[in-house]
């Protein structure tokens, strides 16, 4: 009885192939990041990564901890919405070492947002500074009280 | 960290029109002459597969002088087809990702397979079938280096008996069979990685495979026409004018088909007039002026379409000196013409802004890795693997063995 | 007759081996997936990703163009310097149209100088002479059906399960597929790290309860933050789009952004 012989040319390409994507496979198992398919088809772990990085800005939960009075002046007035960080700067050293002081404010922080400009919503209050006042900001606004005078 | 960037990043700000999102506004288009030639060099290879599968699946006969050579035509670029690829990552050393974790949403990500089925499971193996009666010859009478190198080619299998033999020829039939869909699959999905970029009305259209896989076709045949031109100059040899003819025929055709649906394409762009209509105006009017109507219409289209023409009306009547010029003029001016629109493709549609207000230049340097040099380089680069595989291959110095790619014998 | 009997014990080895191959990964990841919150030092422990769904408010009338959310995000996550940025104002100036040009409105300007980073400059249209004017922040539009997401070839960048999409440095090829497949410009390939970058919401912030950067320093809550699965009592976000008529960014392209606004133009795109 003749057994089916695979042809030579043939039997040497099925095994090669084999061997190819074998090698695929065990190359796989190595490569493919531990994490890998946790929660997608990504590498779990730079979640984790991700999140590890520390915060620049404290944020104002931070500078409650000890100015819970100048917040609690902030709230009751037109500048409640604003962050301490958007006009003191980046406060983290400050918040993490209170002997460290934020930076020193100047008048120029408040034009900023307050100069006039076509574009800034109406209701929002802007002067043009150059027809206001040459003076210092603070000798007639409380940056956290604005609507009253000092 | 920041007074770091500072001193690394030094951007010359280019210009532009109107306003783009300030991502936009760098220095050169994120893809830039790379990822030109990365569609342009993997459409050569599709349409010299195809040329070749004129012969093998439809018995062409006329043009058997041309299987091997376009064949090997195809191996030499689909090898450099990855270069400028990996040349354009950020990180060139985690490529291997692609095949280990291919996130099958993404066009790209089939890439890794595309390739290796196109180069290892069709044309490899086509190669291999046909070439195996002659590797076995060759690897027993040559000596030394090559030699080796053609013992290395015939993967131990020594078997030449007629029903080997024969086998081979049937293997090698099916593989043409399988590789011509695999041809337009490599490509298809190249016109898809651009088309399915809705973000960009350029770019994102669903004929773009189409469109590539057309203009493969032409480019593919047209590079045929140069390398068999070139190797019968060096060698010395007559054209065989039959095949020239035959090429021509095809390319023509390629060409009448090609055209048709890319103009289809922008009757149906200029008629839809879309939102993006505008900014497209101004791109064609200025920033592609001269790649898009120049090259990719009138050089790459237009002339070759009436030079061509012509030939098939008027075949008898041209002397054969003529025919050869104009033939190998239009081949080597679709050539021109398919990259200026893999140019104006991938370019193109980097040079406008996604908010559809502006407009970006780009003017190419000469060094870095994006720049004239390296496209030189890496368009230099097949052809000298193409020498290579010429001179092992296609010596004229070993004898071949009787069998045709169909199977008949010729005398 | 004997070499080939061997090669088939051989081929049977070898689809042995195979098959466990095959199974290893699945077992890992299926091992990997009972934890779900977060272990790592120097990350937010116990945080759970599953149990979020973050999102993004922009009221366009309430925002004055200071560029302190611009500034604050590059400070925040040390964005390259030059033209990168994973936010940015833009401000749209639409002029009144000519006298008898049969026109609604002339044609609108935009800019964003430095991302509006540094504030704007003067307008160059006389205020009497503006029809409509105003800024717009943007950011990453968190899609439903992010495009970005869809094309990395990797699985480099995903939508996380509390809805930020991130990407992971680690893993980015830097191929910039994502960059072009963003309808919206969120994305850029950093020049410093060779990967694409963008809007992560902060995620070492949002993930310790602070708020993302941008919206932390908005003077005038132009931006909200929020959590969809846990809302706070008088959640802002709740009264965001109880109160507004909200849009999105290029809806037409069937993105589904997470990023709502109010008030926008049909200019804004």
């Amino acid at each position: 009885m003749r057994r089916f012989q695979m042809p030579p040319q043939i039997l040497r390409l099925v095994l090669l192939t084999l061997a190819i994507v074998g090698s695929y496979m065990v190359a796989r198992v190595f490569l493919t990041p531990a994490t890998f398919g946790q929660y997608g088809w990504y590498r779990g772990a730079a979640l984790e990564e991700l999140a590890a990085r520390t915060p620049v800005y404290a944020g104002k939960k931070a500078c409650d901890e000890c100015h819970s009075d100048i917040l609690h002046k902030l709230a009751g007035d037109a500048h409640k919405t604003l962050s301490c960080e958007a006009c003191h700067g980046v406060s983290r050293t400050h918040a993490d070492d209170p002997d460290i002081l934020p930076v020193k404010l100047t008048g120029s922080h408040c034009i900023r947002c307050h100069e006039a400009n076509p574009s800034r919503p109406a209701w929002f209050k802007q002067i043009v500074v150059k027809d206001h006042y040459s003076g210092k900001c603070t000798e007639c606004h409380i940056p956290h009280q604005p609507t009253q005078s000092p | 960290m920041t007074s770091e960037v500072t001193n690394i990043v030094v951007e010359v700000l280019p210009r532009f029109e109107g306003y783009v999102y300030p991502n936009e506004a760098t220095a050169h288009p994120l893809w830039g002459f790379l990822i030109v030639l990365y569609p342009y060099i993997t459409g050569l290879v599709a349409g010299a597969f195809i040329m070749a599968s004129l012969v093998r699946v439809f018995k062409v006969k006329a043009l058997e002088p041309v299987y091997r050579l376009s064949l090997l035509t195809a191996l030499a670029f689909l090898l450099c087809a990855t270069l400028p690829l990996l040349f354009h990552l950020g990180h060139p050393e985690r490529c291997y990702e692609i095949m280990i974790t291919p996130h099958l949403t993404s066009p790209m990500a089939i890439f890794g397979f595309v390739y290796a089925w196109y180069l290892m499971a069709v044309l490899l193996l086509e190669l291999w079938f046909d070439y195996r009666q002659d590797l076995v010859e060759w690897s027993k009478t040559t000596a030394g280096f090559k030699g080796i190198i053609y013992r290395i080619f015939t993967v131990g299998v020594t078997d030449v008996s007629p029903p080997a033999v024969a086998l081979d020829v049937k293997m090698g039939r099916i593989l043409s069979v399988v590789g011509i869909p695999s041809a337009f699959l490599l490509h298809g999905y190249v016109g898809f990685i651009f088309g399915s970029i809705k973000a960009n009305p350029w770019w994102g259209n669903a004929i773009m495979p189409i469109i590539f896989i057309l203009s493969a076709i032409v480019s593919g045949i047209a590079l045929c026409v140069f390398n068999y031109m070139v190797l019968t100059w060096i060698r010395r040899h007559t054209v065989e004018m039959r095949c020239l003819d035959t090429m021509a025929m095809f390319l023509f055709y390629a060409l009448l088909v090609d055209a048709a649906v890319e103009g289809l394409d922008w009757i149906h762009r200029i008629y839809a007039a879309e939102e993006g209509f505008s900014v497209m105006q101004t791109m064609i009017r200025e920033k592609l002026f001269y790649t898009l109507n120049l090259g990719q219409a009138t050089i790459g289209t237009l002339v070759p379409f009436l030079l061509l023409g012509s030939l098939q009306l008027l075949r008898r009547r041209v002397p054969e000196m003529v025919r050869r010029r104009m033939i190998s003029a239009s081949a080597a001016m679709i050539l021109i013409g398919v990259l200026a629109m893999r140019w104006n493709v991938v370019i193109g549609g980097q040079l406008f802004s996604k908010s559809l207000r502006g407009v970006m230049g780009y003017k190419m340097e000469f060094a870095g890795v994006e720049g004239w040099f390296m496209g030189i380089l890496l368009l230099g680069l097949p052809f000298v693997i193409l020498t290579v595989l010429v001179k092992l291959f296609l010596s004229e110095r070993l004898p071949t063995s009787g069998h045709t790619p169909h199977g008949s014998s010729t005398t | 007759m004997k070499t080939q009997f061997n090669r088939r014990g051989a081929l049977a080895r070898l689809g042995g081996i195979l098959a466990g191959v095959l199974a290893l990964p699945v077992a890992r990841t299926a091992k990997a997936a009972v934890q779900r919150v977060f272990v790592s030092s120097g990350a937010a422990r116990g945080y759970d990703p599953s149990k979020h769904k973050w999102l993004m408010c922009i009221d366009v009338n309430k925002c004055i163009g200071c560029g302190l959310c611009a500034e604050a995000c590059k400070k925040e996550n040390g964005v390259p310097e030059g033209p990168y940025f994973r936010t940015w104002i833009e401000r749209y100036i639409i002029p009144k149209p000519k006298p008898g040009s049969g026109q609604t409105r002339g044609e609108t300007l935009v800019d964003s100088p430095d991302g509006g980073m540094h504030g704007f400059p003067e307008s160059p249209v006389p205020r009497d002479q503006i029809e409509h004017s105003f800024f717009v922040p943007k950011l990453c539009n968190l899609c439903e059906h992010s495009p970005c997401v869809q094309v990395c070839p990797v699985g480099a960048t995903f939508d996380a399960p509390d809805g930020a999409v991130l990407i992971d440095p680690k893993y980015c090829i830097g191929c910039g597929f994502c960059i072009q497949a963003c309808p919206y410009g969120c994305r850029f390939l950093s020049p410093v790290t060779k990967t694409a970058e963008k809007c992560t919401l902060c995620y070492h912030r949002i993930t310790r309860g602070l708020k993302p950067a941008c919206a932390e320093i908005c003077p005038t809550q132009a931006r909200i933050f929020g959590d969809l699965l846990n809302p706070v009592p008088d959640d802002p976000i709740q009264k965001f789009y109880e109160q507004n008529r909200v849009q999105v960014l290029k809806p037409y392209l069937g993105t589904a952004p997470r990023v709502l606004y109010a008030g926008l133009d049909k200019e804004v795109r």
